[in-house]
């Protein structure tokens, strides 16, 4: 159980035993039993844990859920989208422009149409700076909650539970079984001739 | 070079982009016969239905993963010859080990240019 935080008004703790955690007709029917002196131990141990509770409603408070899974989870999944379309969008621009590049005939038009191709491809590039700017929001975000969510943990002491979800286990396991480990850090990544001296 | 460039290829991943990177490259290279495939149960299908002179393959997709297919492949008495190269952004060492080990032929890691492409084709199918 954790202590009670420094400072904190016992009054508020022992305000919250009688009208949150005693409801008033349990009260009322045990009012006899309590005019007997109620034991000083057991007073504290309640006084303890309505003080925890008041402490982890401040701590949830502090993270601020509903903000976060009203706007700011919903704004990253929406510029995560937009970056996905708008590398898409620009990936099949330049794609079109070269293609149609190695297209062209010979002839006394080529050099103009290869510069009209090149100019769509500068344009296209131009995603790359709105992109830039839209994963910054979603990188500013993850810090945000990053910090609450540490600063969350160190307030409620929190420890992670034994067990995870099923279906999250299920992906976990199909991903260990069939070596899906994705891109790796640039750091880590093998050259392309280290894993050819795998197969010589 | 060495190639039979009449060869029927088959690229499978589930990125259209990519596919259509592969296949332009391909195209520079002299393959005109390029089919593909998002998956390794469509690409089965393929190959089931078709003989194809190489295979070309992401590793992750769903459902079947690439991995999966080239295992379904050389488990398969009329595919298990047919040339493999992997073509993936899964770069771990045990990827690369666990690949030659179910009888990839050559693996390529992404981002590739065609210069890689080609040189691990030669190597693959060239005579």
């Amino acid at each position: 159980m954790r202590a009670p935080p420094a400072g904190r008004p016992r009054r508020k703790a022992k305000i919250l035993i009688q009208e949150e955690i005693v409801p008033t007709a349990v009260r009322r029917q045990a009012a006899p039993r309590f005019r007997e002196p109620v034991p000083t131990a057991l007073v504290a141990e309640l006084i303890e844990i309505a003080d925890y509770i008041t402490h982890m409603r401040e701590a949830i408070a502090a993270l601020r859920p509903n903000e976060m899974s009203r706007a700011r989870i919903p704004m990253a999944h929406e510029e995560l989208g937009s970056v996905v379309a708008a590398t898409a969008g620009a990936t099949n621009t330049i794609m079109e422009a070269a293609e149609a590049m190695l297209g062209l005939p010979d002839g006394p038009g080529y050099r103009a149409g290869v510069e009209a191709r090149i100019n769509t491809i500068f344009e296209a590039c131009a995603f790359q700076d709105i992109t830039g700017q839209r994963i910054a929001k979603v990188v500013e975000a993850l810090q945000l909650f990053e910090g609450r969510l540490g600063r969350f943990v160190g307030a409620v002491k929190a420890r992670d539970a034994a067990d995870i979800d099923p279906a999250e286990q299920a992906r976990r396991d199909r991903a260990q079984d069939l070596l899906l480990n994705g891109p790796q850090a640039v750091t880590e990544t093998p050259s392309q001739d280290d894993i050819d001296a795998l197969f010589a | 070079m060495g190639l039979e460039l009449s060869m029927p290829i088959l690229v499978v991943d589930d990125y259209q982009t990519m596919v259509r990177i592969i296949r332009n490259l391909l195209k520079q290279l002299g393959f005109e016969e390029v089919d593909d495939a998002s998956d390794g149960t469509a690409a089965l299908a393929r190959l089931k239905a078709r003989k194809y002179g190489l295979v070309i393959s992401d590793w992750n997709m769903e459902p079947m993963t690439g991995y999966e297919l080239l295992r379904h492949v050389r488990a398969d008495e009329t595919l298990r010859t047919t040339p493999f190269i992997m073509v993936t952004a899964e770069s771990k060492t045990e990827n690369v080990i666990a690949a030659k080990k179910a009888g990839v032929n050559n693996y390529i890691v992404k981002p590739f240019n065609a210069a890689t492409l080609k040189a691990k084709i030669e190597a693959v199918c060239g005579s």
